[in-house]
Formats: structure tokens, C-alpha cells, sequence
């Protein structure tokens, strides 16, 4: 019997761990895996495999029995994910459901989910916006949050990596404020949106109108057709997971891609419920695991182990990790574990008309859109408020047709398209301050199904986020008026905190142990081969789309923990 | 067309079909769920009303393209009690309206008959009636526009354009 236990311990044993295989513990295990370690990937969510777990990415829409409206009874269900653009009928099965994944909001937070193999990256908008180095020195420059311990110089050949494995297309733009990148042949802007780049360059000096970078293989290069990836088509229903891998997934990309080096495992219904410490060993030693099928609890040992479960869960995962040597959570000696939470504002939109160009339209699809990069309190504070905004742009045509009448006259209406003005739109992307108060913490009673505690969510606005409202409203219209755009409005659809979907925080980094948990490596101060890469480990939330950085945090963490592990030294 | 084929069997052969979730399944006029709100009588009724709304030409109308089991459906499936009521009784009362002005029911009335039904609800003053007609309405160009037929034919919808042109003429009508 004693033999069989070691055996079993043994069979149980990697190299390396990684918990969570959305964008970032696809990263973590694809470099992991490359660089010759055994890993088990554990994924508390169900396998999901690249085209063959699609159920609908072929669908016509008349195939839609409610035409992506979804049932009553499910939006009834899931208030919470029904409050997200994306959860709709073709890609529901992607989200999880608000009821099997209870949470506590001590305010109110769209707390929005993907728990599968692949996690989020199935239905992601695909927006990659390197950072500058302005928002890396944001919080040392302006008295907030505390120092980034790494610079931009640090994490820019990181993104050069993971571009061009993941396949961005974007345009040269040469603007400090959004650094250029390893791109592939970027997307059209179209008239309407050429225009306003034109108008805008004329009349502000420091605003840009570019082309979003995003994760699509506009033309693919060997790396991507070894991959099994094909050039994007065009279809702009991503969120159904793509069969050609014409954008960025987990599925699509790095986990196959580690799977093909014999050095992955990857084990879905896995929930990790904790890390297990060692008070001897000074370090941690494996993780704790409810198998989802059986309920049954089972341990899991490695010599590294990241931590990838996405931004709040991994919180939750250290909160849950206490031992008699951090009683409060794994690494949480300074006390600021689950604190300094910040999120994105996605609140306000300004939408208008144009005249201009009425003999010209748009064709095909285009899976990306304009944007414009942050302008406000860059090179000085300007406004009474921190930090700044970027935004959404985008310019189409649409048809409407006359539906009046009933009958024949009817018919005859509905057959006869005509072009309307070109529609204007922008939405903002606006920088939270992370505070001391906008923390997330274990609930004291209540347990979600697997008895593990809930977590709880206290993330609100401030006064500095209705400021950057005002602002963004008044620049984005007068920017508009000033192009000659028509019917300008302006709209607060005071959506909750969190359903951006770019919550962070909670394991900053930062230079200092005693106001930070993760050093400039993303590894524990205070327990060294436990790295965490994913949203958690963001000191600051800058305003551009944070997966890509998670994407060059991770491969930079591996890189440096195999170092470490081969020197010893963890 | 042709390429439509092509994918569908791409999607059996890939097993895609046989792992949706129950609502989230395909749906075309031959395999529409039984699950109803309306009697059989008042079912064929709406299939009428619909078709009466959008009707024959020299292409099918909206009946003829099952688009009455799609409204049935959706105001089933994704509209509070208050709407399903509404659409019954909504149903029934054009049926009464036709049989007080035709002798007739309304399945059977002419399709002018049908027309100055429905007409009569529109210009009316019955705030109930003309609530039903606007949602009926509303969602039988929704299934109209959206069908295999019209998508297929008429609007020839693309799966896969593969391009995106920021600038091109628009085309004269
Ligand atoms: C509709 C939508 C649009 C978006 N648009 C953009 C965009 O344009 N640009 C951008 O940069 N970002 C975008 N995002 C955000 C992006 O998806 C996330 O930032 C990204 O997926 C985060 O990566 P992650 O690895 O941290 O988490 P995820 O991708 O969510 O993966 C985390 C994984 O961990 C698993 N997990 C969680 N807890 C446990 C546990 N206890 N045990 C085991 N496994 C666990 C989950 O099941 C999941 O699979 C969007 C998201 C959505 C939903
Ligand atoms: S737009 Fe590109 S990536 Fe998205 S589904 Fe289409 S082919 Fe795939």
C-alpha cells in the first residue's frame, strides 16, 4: 500500500503547474511546455476542442430557432451574463452561468465568465493595443497605486514574442502613445473613418484616428500555417469559435501547440481549490483540487506553479490558500492581497450622423474597428482628473427600408433597400484608479457548490470616473461637431463595473514587498515559484485592452522561472 | 447555394450539430419544436394572419415560409406572460372580427377580407389589437427577412465575404 500511495503521489507530480487555461495559462503552458517541462494545465471548466467543440460556427441565421435572442428563461436565469453584448444564442454555451457560479456583490459588479478549456479567448473582441511606456510610469508620475517595478523597454520584445505567434494586423501608426508591434497587413478604415482621421489630424495636434490592432491573421506567415491556422475570413461571428483560426484562442493556438510538444496535461473538471504550502520547504509544493464530476478533492505537485485562473479568480485562489505560515492567503504578508482592484469604464458613448459620401458604401465584414488612443493628461495633467481615456471608432452604412403598409405594399417596401446617412459611433475606454477600497475578499458564510467560499466583490466608481465621463463626452461631441457630423448624442449606459470585462488587480506587482505581492518577475515576494500572470498581477489598468500584455507577462515569467528553476534557485 | 451544402456537411462531419444545447438548436420549418402556445385552430390562424401580412407574390409569403411558427415561438419562448396573452387573445379576436364581418373564419376569409381585417386594427382605435398586430408584425418581418428563403434568394446573405472594402460605389438601384 505504502508503495502505491508513492507511485500515485508520483503519477500526480509535474514540473510545472499552471491553473486556468484562458489567454494567459495558454500562454504560461504553450512556453512552459516549449522549454521542456512537463506541465498539467488544470481547467475547472469542460473541454472545449478547436472546431470540433463549435456546435454552432456554422450556422445560418435562419438556423437560430430565436434568431440569437435567447429564451426568457435563460436571460431570466442569467441576468448577470445577459447583461454582456456577447451573450446571445450562438455563443451562450461559452459563458458560465450566473447561477451555478454564485458570487456576493457588496456592490454591484457584472462579474462576466468563461469557464471552459480556453476560458474567455473564445469570445473575446480580439483588440490588442500594446502599452506605452506613460502607462507603465502612470502611477510613479502621478502619485496613484504604487510603482510599476518593470518599464515599458522591459515587456516590449515580450510583445514582439507573442505577436507574431498569435497573428495581429494593425498599421505602423508611430505614435508614442501606443507603441507599433510585429504587424500583419492591417484593415481598411473606411471613407467615413479616413475622413474623420483627416479632420482630427487638422484641428488637434495630439489626437489619432488608426486602425484597432487586433488578433486576426489578415496574412498568415509559416508560424501561423504550422499552427493548423488560416487566413481570417471575414465572417465576424468569432464569438462561436473560429474553424479557419483566423483570430487568437487558446484553443486555436497555444494549447494545441503544446500539446504537440508530449509535455502537456491537461486536465478539465479540475476546480483548484487551493495552493498547498509547505512551512518546511519554505515553498509551495502543489495545489489542491475538486474534481467537478466527483466532488472529490485530489492534490497535484510541481515545483512551479502558475497561477492563470483570470484576474478575481486568481484572487480568490490565494485568499482560499492559507497556511499557518501566511494565515491570510498565500504570499499576502503585506495585507494587499484582493485590494487595489480596478476595472475599465466602458460607460459612455457618443454616437452621430454624416452627410458626406453618399455615393459611397462599405463590402464584406470587417472583424475590428477604429480607435483612437488616449490624448488626455498624457505628456501633462491638463484636466481635474487622473490618468486618461482611449476610444472606440467606428463609421458604417447601413440600409433601411420603408415598413409601412401591411400586404403586398408591404412586401414590395421591405424588398426596396435604401441607403441611409453613414452612422457614426464611439464608446470609451477609460482608466480606473486602483484603490484600497475596491477589494475583493472570501465571503464568511457562504460556499458556492464545490464548498469553496464565495467570493465577495466591492468594487464601486468615484469622482475621478464621472469626471473622465464628462470629459470623454465633451471632447468625443466637439471632436464630432467639429467633423461636421450631424445629430450628435451622447449616451451613459450606466453599465456596472466589471462588464467590460477587463477587471484587474487584487496581486499587484510592484517594487516594494511590504505594499506589493508579486515582484518585477510576477513571482510572490514571499513565495518564490508561485507566479501569477494573468489581470490579478496589474499595479495599474492603463487604458488599452490588457490581454496582449498578459499574453507578454506570462512568456517573460516562464522565461525567467525556468531560468531559476534550472540555476536552483526556486 | 451549393456552398451553403458544402458547410452544412462540414458541420456534421465536424460532429458540430450533435453537441448544441437543447435551445440553442437549429431551427428550419421542417424540425420546429411541438411545444405551442396556441391551439392547432388558432395556430393555423396566426400562419394566415402572417401570411396576410406579407403574403404571395411571385415569390412565397410569409406562411407559406412557416414564418407563423416562428413568431409562435419566439413570443413562447422570450416574451413575458403579458405578450403571450396578448398574442392569444389577439388571435382569437381577428378570428371573432371575421366571422362577425364574413360569416367566415379567418383562415377561410378572402385575401382581401384578410387585408381589411387587419387594416381596420391598424387605423382602429382598440389599443389591445393594435399592440398584437405591431408585435406580429414586427416579428414576421423579423422571420421573413430572416429566412433560409429570403436570405438565400432575395438579400443573398454571405457566410464568408473574406474581404472588407472601407470604400466602395454604392450600387444604382
Ligand atoms: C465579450 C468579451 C470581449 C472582450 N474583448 C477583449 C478585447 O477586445 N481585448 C482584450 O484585451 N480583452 C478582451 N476581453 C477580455 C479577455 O477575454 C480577458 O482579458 C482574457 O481572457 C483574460 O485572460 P485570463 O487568462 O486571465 O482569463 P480567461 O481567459 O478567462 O481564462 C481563465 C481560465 O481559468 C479557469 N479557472 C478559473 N478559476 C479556476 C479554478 N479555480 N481552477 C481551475 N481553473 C479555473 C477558467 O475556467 C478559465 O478557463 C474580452 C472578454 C469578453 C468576454
Ligand atoms: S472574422 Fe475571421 S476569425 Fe472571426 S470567425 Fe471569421 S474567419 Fe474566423
Amino acid at each position: 500500500m505504502a508503495n502505491f500511495n508513492i507511485d500515485s503521489k508520483k503519477a500526480r507530480t509535474y514540473d510545472a503547474i499552471v491553473i486556468g487555461s484562458g489567454i494567459s495559462g495558454g500562454w504560461s503552458a504553450k512556453e512552459l511546455t516549449e522549454k521542456g517541462l512537463k506541465t498539467l494545465v488544470l481547467e475547472r471548466g469542460r473541454d472545449v476542442q478547436h472546431i470540433k467543440d463549435y456546435p454552432t460556427t456554422n450556422m445560418m441565421p435562419w438556423e437560430f430557432a430565436h434568431r440569437e435572442r435567447l429564451p426568457k428563461e435563460i436571460t431570466d436565469a442569467n441576468p448577470i451574463a445577459s447583461r454582456c453584448y456577447n451573450f446571445k444564442e450562438s455563443s451562450a454555451h461559452f459563458f458560465a452561468k450566473d447561477n451555478e457560479h454564485p458570487y456576493v456583490q457588496e456592490k454591484p459588479f457584472d462579474w462576466i465568465r468563461g469557464y471552459q478549456v480556453g476560458g474567455k479567448s473564445l469570445l473575446w473582441a480580439r483588440q490588442t493595443q500594446r502599452w506605452s511606456k506613460y502607462d507603465f510610469e502612470g502611477p510613479a508620475r502621478d502619485k496613484f497605486a504604487v510603482e510599476w517595478p518593470i518599464g515599458y523597454d522591459d515587456i516590449a520584445p515580450w510583445y514582439s514574442h507573442v505577436e507574431k505567434f498569435a497573428g495581429i494586423t494593425g498599421n505602423k501608426d508611430g505614435i508614442d502613445t501606443l507603441p507599433d508591434g510585429e504587424f500583419l497587413a492591417p484593415h481598411d478604415l473606411n471613407c467615413v473613418e479616413k475622413y474623420f482621421k483627416e479632420q482630427v489630424g487638422k484641428q488637434y495636434k495630439d489626437r489619432h484616428i488608426i486602425i484597432g490592432r487586433a488578433a486576426h491573421i489578415t496574412d498568415p506567415q509559416q508560424i501561423h500555417l504550422d499552427q493548423g491556422r488560416a487566413k481570417c475570413q471575414h465572417r465576424v461571428i468569432c464569438e462561436r469559435g473560429c474553424p479557419f483560426g483566423g483570430y487568437f484562442s487558446s484553443n486555436s493556438s497555444t494549447i494545441p501547440w503544446a500539446m504537440k510538444t508530449g509535455n502537456l496535461t491537461m486536465r478539465p473538471h479540475s476546480v483548484v481549490h487551493s495552493i498547498i504550502y509547505d512551512d518546511k520547504k519554505q515553498k509551495a509544493t502543489g495545489v489542491r483540487v475538486i474534481d467537478a464530476n466527483t466532488k472529490q478533492m485530489m492534490e497535484f505537485y510541481a515545483d512551479i506553479i502558475f497561477v492563470n485562473a483570470a484576474a478575481l479568480n486568481s484572487n480568490l485562489v490565494l485568499l482560499n490558500s492559507t497556511s499557518s505560515r501566511f494565515p491570510n492567503g498565500l504570499g499576502n504578508d503585506s495585507g494587499v492581497l484582493g485590494k487595489y482592484v480596478a476595472f475599465h469604464n466602458y460607460r459612455a458613448s457618443v454616437s452621430g450622423e454624416y452627410e458626406g459620401f453618399l455615393d459611397s458604401t462599405t463590402d464584406g465584414k470587417r472583424p475590428n474597428s477604429g480607435y483612437i488612443p488616449r490624448f488626455r493628461n498624457v505628456y501633462k495633467q491638463e484636466t481635474d482628473f487622473l490618468r486618461g481615456y482611449a476610444a472606440g471608432f467606428g463609421a458604417n452604412r447601413n440600409t433601411y427600408s420603408d415598413r409601412n403598409g401591411l400586404g403586398e405594399s408591404l412586401k414590395s417596401n421591405l424588398h426596396e433597400t435604401k441607403y441611409g446617412n453613414w452612422s457614426v459611433g464611439s464608446h470609451m475606454m477609460g482608466e480606473t484608479i486602483p484603490k484600497e477600497s475596491n477589494y475583493v475578499a472570501l465571503d464568511k458564510d457562504l460556499k458556492d457548490p464545490f464548498g469553496i467560499a464565495q467570493l465577495k466583490i466591492s468594487v464601486g466608481y468615484d469622482d475621478n470616473d464621472e469626471k473622465m465621463i464628462k470629459d470623454y463626452v465633451e471632447q468625443v461631441s466637439e471632436m464630432f461637431t467639429n467633423a461636421g457630423f450631424k445629430n450628435v448624442k451622447s449616451h451613459d449606459g450606466n453599465r456596472n463595473p466589471g462588464n467590460d470585462i477587463h477587471e484587474m488587480g487584487g496581486v499587484r506587482m510592484g517594487k516594494d514587498p511590504k505594499t506589493s505581492m508579486l515582484n518585477q518577475w510576477n513571482q510572490l515576494h514571499a513565495c518564490k515559484n508561485v507566479f501569477v500572470t494573468d489581470g490579478a498581477c496589474m499595479t495599474s489598468t492603463s487604458t488599452q485592452n490588457p490581454s496582449l500584455t498578459y499574453m507578454a507577462l506570462s512568456a517573460r515569467a516562464v522565461d525567467y522561472a525556468v531560468k531559476q528553476m534550472k540555476a536552483k534557485n526556486l | 447555394m451549393e456552398r451553403r451544402v458544402a458547410l452544412k456537411s462540414m458541420a456534421v462531419a465536424m460532429g458540430a450539430m450533435a453537441g448544441l444545447p437543447a435551445w440553442a438548436s437549429g431551427w428550419s420549418k421542417g424540425t420546429l419544436p411541438k411545444g405551442r402556445l396556441l391551439s392547432a385552430d388558432q395556430s393555423k390562424n396566426l400562419a394566415a394572419i402572417v401570411e396576410a401580412i406579407i403574403p404571395k407574390t411571385d415569390t412565397p409569403g410569409a406562411g407559406e415560409l412557416g414564418v407563423g411558427d416562428f413568431v409562435q415561438k419566439m413570443v413562447k419562448d422570450c416574451y413575458d406572460s403579458k405578450a403571450q396573452a396578448s398574442l392569444a387573445s389577439g388571435v382569437s379576436n381577428v378570428d371573432e372580427q371575421s366571422i362577425q364581418r364574413f360569416g367566415k373564419s379567418f383562415v377561410d376569409a378572402g385575401k382581401d377580407q384578410k387585408l381589411q381585417i387587419l387594416q381596420d386594427i391598424d387605423k382602429g382605435s382598440d389599443a389591445s389589437q393594435k399592440a398584437f398586430l405591431g408585435m406580429v408584425k414586427n416579428l414576421t418581418i423579423q422571420g421573413y427577412m430572416t429566412s433560409e428563403y429570403v436570405m438565400t434568394n432575395i438579400t443573398h446573405y454571405e457566410m464568408i465575404p473574406g474581404r472588407y472594402h472601407g470604400c466602395v460605389p454604392v450600387k444604382k438601384g
